[in-house]
């Protein structure tokens, strides 16, 4: 038995060594680059960061991505202000961020190529934002965001109006020192993110969770429930707007009105918020919008969303 | 408890090794590896514990009393409670809302309406077609003279839990797995290595082969309607090789855990996609139970040693009773009459027994072209014999049939989650080629000559078990709701 069980133990380290070997060769891992806290409590990435964002086991999808030196995915180093060129901001989350796709294929070179050589667009997108960080972006870095001509606001009214506040996210825990470390070894990282070892952490937290199980029920029943209702949304888009400011000449949210109930257009209306809606442009493609695989817009969402921005743009002027 | 969950992955290790280091006796192994069993079944519900426990007290009693009765009229009685028994919980648990739903639906035919108020809320118990036609071997053994009954419940119960095949086969014949039980074994390092092997190549099957495919049949089968005959066709292949990559998977990991306790069970599969006729198929696929329906069903009705009307008779009761042994649906039922529609020419022209006895290994280059073109055809008629047995009901299944044969078009397929279709197509053609190249030896299919071989061979396994690791799909297998 004991030679048997040798033999497997040897046997199972020759398979991690070849499954680190496959994972390195075929780059089927999926690099995230490192994020933090800057002293003006804005989450972003780390400057200066390239690589290559790879979906599914099979590298189903794969974006090279570069974060600039100001920690956002862009083709641009820094934000530089020169006459007379105009300069478009493009504030969101993962769609803009596009980790999705070539960072020289971003929604943002598709404005600037439309608009022609004398526009910039200077991409904020980072995974996750709701409009509590994006406005709260805008207001640390207002510096920054005062020399754009126009900031385009993506937001989503499914997801980014659930807090009324903005608080740093719980984000930058996941970046803690085994993690760090865990990152080195490409193939645990591979097999993190194509679900294996999901089970593994499941059951032990289960294991866990019985030992915790009193201190976790009451912080639990602590916990106030939140109504996820229209109307709170509504409320929480007013309380940001009014706390970190909003320059209605300036922004423009990018929308899609399909998920939008018809209360809150119609206070955008009132209130003389600018919108573009890119939903029916979207529903209307005979193409198809999204990649297959993840969720994102694709070439030609993207490509569809870019000529939207770049008629509004023209359209101001 | 699945053989491809991490519970499994605890579980085993734990079983195995306490029962080859803590348990010196063949008694006290045997009532581990009984614990063991329980836990393993226990694990899905625990309240059907029960069922199994009733019928292992029935079987172990009647056994004893059919072979200690002095009359033949009193040995069948205790072997008809023995039927009886097993037949009326597979029945109450699997057939009964499927026999009063027929019932009603052919009145209804006739225009008459009937309250079906007597259909029964009742979960199908996992494994029970399997277990009861274990138990159920045994008394007709015993009735039969060809096996005495055992003393020890422990190992009768052991016999009928043993949990490796539990749940879906190979169905084992007391006269073969119980004097295994009850005889010491030891612990002998080449059959554990073959053990290891045949999991790793069942746990390949299954993961790799069917559960990567699972989403693709899922698609094809569900939106059929709206799918060109070219999509259709693929999800009848695609079926085929899941479903065989499934049953066949969990048989390998079954008889390699088995092997890891020092237990032999049957082989369930030989290769059967390389078939040269129908006949050939059913000596190939799921094994165990057609030589259980040929021997407690097909001789006791006379078998091939009568007149020729009841040999076709008895061919058509065994297909379709092989059929609805599967599940209590009409499509099962069709897709039996299928298969013995496809045997009947072979019996008329006496060919059912061509290949007997002959491994299917082909000694030259122009033995292989004069064989291919049979393994084809025959492979192709069991690939639409199998959309019987996927569609959810016969309209389905019809409709299937007239889309793909009536309205033929081509068109490209996209996987359902953006999957690149190419890799199943090299993954499947890879498969094919490999298994005809291990095809004479279905019990030890990674055993080659070379270490260094072994070892690629290992590796790639692992490897692909992980590039098609598909973590959405449900990883139960096909035959559990048998």
């Amino acid at each position: 038995m004991i030679k048997l069980l040798k033999r497997f133990v040897i046997y199972v380290l020759l398979f991690f060594l070849c499954l680190e070997l496959l994972v390195r060769i075929f780059h089927l891992h999926n690099e995230r680059p490192v994020r933090f806290l800057d002293d003006r409590q804005v989450e972003r990435w780390m400057s200066n960061q390239e690589d290559y964002s790879v979906v599914g086991n099979r590298r189903q999808n794969v974006g090279h991505y570069r974060i600039n030196s100001f920690g956002f995915n862009s083709v641009y180093d820094q934000y530089d202000i020169k006459d007379p060129e105009k300069y478009i901001a493009l504030v969101g989350d993962s769609f803009i961020e596009g980790f999705h796709q070539d960072y020289h294929r971003s929604l943002g070179q598709k404005i600037e190529r439309s608009l022609g050589d004398s526009i910039k667009v200077y991409e904020f997108g980072y995974a996750g934002y709701d409009l509590a960080d994006q406005l709260h972006l805008i207001q640390a870095y207002r510096d920054i965001f005062k020399e754009m001509d126009h900031v385009v606001i993506y937001m989503r009214f499914t997801d980014d109006l659930e807090r009324s506040e903005y608080k740093h996210s719980n984000r930058l825990s996941l970046d803690t020192p085994i993690s760090r470390l865990a990152k080195h070894v490409k193939s645990i990282v591979y097999l993190k993110d194509i679900g294996l070892v999901d089970p593994i952490t499941k059951s032990l937290s289960r294991v866990l969770s019985l030992f915790a199980e009193g201190s976790r029920t009451r912080k639990l029943s602590s916990t106030p429930i939140v109504k996820d209702t229209y109307a709170t949304r509504i409320q929480n888009f007013k309380i940001l707007v009014d706390q970190y400011g909003y320059d209605k000449q300036k922004n423009v949210l990018l929308l899609d009105y399909s998920l939008c109930p018809n209360q809150f257009l119609s206070f955008l209306d009132e209130n003389k918020f600018k919108s573009i809606d890119f939903g029916k442009d979207l529903n209307d493609s005979e193409l198809p919008t999204t990649l297959i695989y993840d969720q994102h817009w694709n070439d030609n969402g993207r490509q569809l969303i870019a000529e939207l921005v770049a008629e509004y743009v023209r359209s101001t002027y | 408890m699945l053989f491809n969950s991490l519970d499994f992955f605890v579980f085993l290790p734990i079983v195995y090794l306490a029962y080859w280091i803590f348990f010196r006796e063949t008694k006290q192994k045997n009532v581990w590896l009984l614990v063991a069993s329980y836990l393993f079944y226990g694990w899905w519900d625990y309240r059907f514990l029960s069922l199994i426990l009733i019928s292992t007290l029935v079987d172990f009693i009647v056994g004893r009393a059919i072979y200690y009765s002095g009359s033949q009229q009193k040995k069948r009685l205790y072997l008809g409670i023995s039927i009886g028994f097993n037949i009326g919980i597979l029945v109450f648990f699997k057939y009964f809302n499927f026999f009063v739903d027929s019932f009603v639906a052919s009145f209804a035919f006739f225009g008459f309406q009937l309250e079906s108020s007597w259909m029964l809320k009742v979960i199908l118990p996992v494994g029970i077609s399997f277990y009861t036609f274990q138990t159920l071997s045994y008394s007709l053994d015993i009735y039969r003279r060809n096996l005495e009954p055992t003393n020890s419940l422990i190992s009768f119960a052991t016999f009928v839990a043993f949990f490796p095949q539990l749940v879906a086969g190979p169905i084992e014949r007391a006269s073969r797995l119980l004097p295994q039980i009850v005889n010491p074994r030891k612990f002998l390092y080449k059959q554990q290595i073959e053990g290891l092997r045949l999991m790793l190549w069942g746990l390949f099957k299954k993961v790799a082969i069917a559960d990567a495919l699972a989403p693709i049949v899922d698609d094809i089968f569900l939106n059929h309607a709206s799918y060109p005959s070219s999509t259709l066709v693929l999800g009848a292949l695609f079926f085929g090789f899941q479903i065989y990559g499934d049953f066949s998977g969990y048989s390998d990991i079954a008889i390699g855990t088995a092997k890891l306790f020092g237990i032999e069970l049957m082989s369930n599969f030989k290769f059967p996609y390389f078939s040269r006729n129908i006949a050939e198929f059913w000596r190939r696929w799921h094994i165990s139970l057609s030589t259980w329906f040929r021997d407690y069903l097909y001789i006791p009705l006379g078998g091939s040693k009568i007149r020729r009307i009841f040999v076709v008779r008895n061919i058509f009761v065994i297909f379709l009773v092989s059929g609805l042994w599967h599940g209590a649906n009409w499509t099962y039922v069709v897709w039996g009459l299928f298969h013995a529609i496809l045997f009947l020419p072979l019996f008329y022209l006496k060919s059912n027994r061509r290949y007997l006895g002959t491994s299917n290994v082909l000694k030259s280059f122009s033995n292989l072209l004069s064989e291919a073109p049979r393994m084809i055809c025959t492979f192709s008629l069991v690939t639409l014999g199998w959309i019987f047995f996927r569609s959810e009901t016969l309209s389905d299944a019809f409709c299937y049939f007239e889309r793909l044969l009536l309205h033929f078009s081509w068109d490209s397929y996209l996987h359902p989650r953006g999957y690149r279709m190419i890799d199943y197509y090299i993954l499947l053609t890879c498969f094919v080629l490999f298994e005809y190249g291990i095809r004479k030896d279905e019990r030890n299919p990674l055993g080659f000559k070379y270490r260094f071989l072994r070892l690629v061979c290992y590796l790639c396994l692992l490897l692909l078990i992980i590039l098609f690791y598909d973590d959405g799909v449900d990883r139960s297998f096909i035959y559990f709701q048998f």
